[in-house]
């Protein structure tokens, strides 16, 4: 079973990484007076929140060490600055490689292509570095998860 | 032509190679998702991890988006002093 290629990194940092990120990503939120003023809408809230959630992890995963993170980051920041031609150029270079990658397996395809439009970046990969991608996105994602699960049970009135 | 037939070759090559790798990262994949490690067995087709893959993924991206809502709701009523310390008494005690 054992073959000579490269081993699989998937290591995921330990909570506390992840819930001192999302600490400080929240308190930037907060000193930026999101939460106490009244004129905000919930739902404004609540996606600052969610992008929040995403952004942090995505550091606390590695940052620009992982595809999928690198690609979140992106995301974020594109959405910041409202650069959209970037944007336009990523589509094109994903079809292209997305044309090279239909000449594989058939089974994994159909599979495949559900799975890279879930994965942040995954539209780049070809599917054996999608699925090392998917495990490292899945373990991050249920780190965050348990981070934020923590927050509402601690802030819940008891 | 011949360039095409070497990349075609180099594809056929790269696909052998990396189909032990795509089972190991199936199995890999198999291990990380609740609903098939209970099952525990080896029998667990190539399609079926990936469906169930992207259902897990689903349903933690709406686990975010339901956090994040409650979240919000939480952070905004209660008081600036008492949720900081609130805060960091829930992730000190995890």
């Amino acid at each position: 079973m054992a073959s000579a290629y490269n081993p699989i990194y998937t290591d995921v940092p330990e909570k506390d990484v992840f819930a001192l990120h999302f600490l400080q990503t929240l308190s930037n939120l907060r000193t930026q007076n999101s939460f106490s003023s009244p004129d905000n809408k919930t739902s404004d809230r609540v996606k600052k929140i969610k992008k929040a959630a995403y952004v942090s992890m995505a550091r606390a995963a590695g940052g620009t060490n992982r595809l999928w993170s690198r690609s979140l980051l992106h995301q974020a920041a594109k959405r910041n600055n409202k650069n959209v031609r970037f944007l336009r150029r990523k589509r094109r270079v994903t079809w292209l490689m997305r044309r090279r990658s239909n000449r594989g397996d058939p089974i994994e395809d159909v599979a495949a292509e559900r799975l890279r439009n879930l994965v942040p970046g995954g539209g780049g990969m070809e599917t054996s570095k999608l699925m090392e991608e998917t495990a490292h996105y899945i373990k991050c994602l249920s780190m965050q998860v348990k981070v934020m699960q923590c927050l509402v049970d601690g802030l819940s009135p008891k | 032509m011949s360039s095409r037939r070497s990349s075609r070759s180099r594809q056929s090559g790269s696909s052998r190679i990396s189909d032990d790798q795509i089972s190991d990262l199936v199995t890999k994949l198999q291990h990380l998702i609740p609903e098939l490690r209970r099952r525990r067995s080896d029998k667990v087709s190539a399609s079926k991890v990936l469906q169930e893959t992207c259902n897990y993924i689903r349903n933690l991206h709406r686990e975010v988006d339901d956090l994040s809502d409650r979240l919000s709701e939480l952070l905004a009523s209660t008081d600036d002093d008492s949720a900081e310390a609130a805060i960091i008494r829930s992730l000190l005690n995890y």
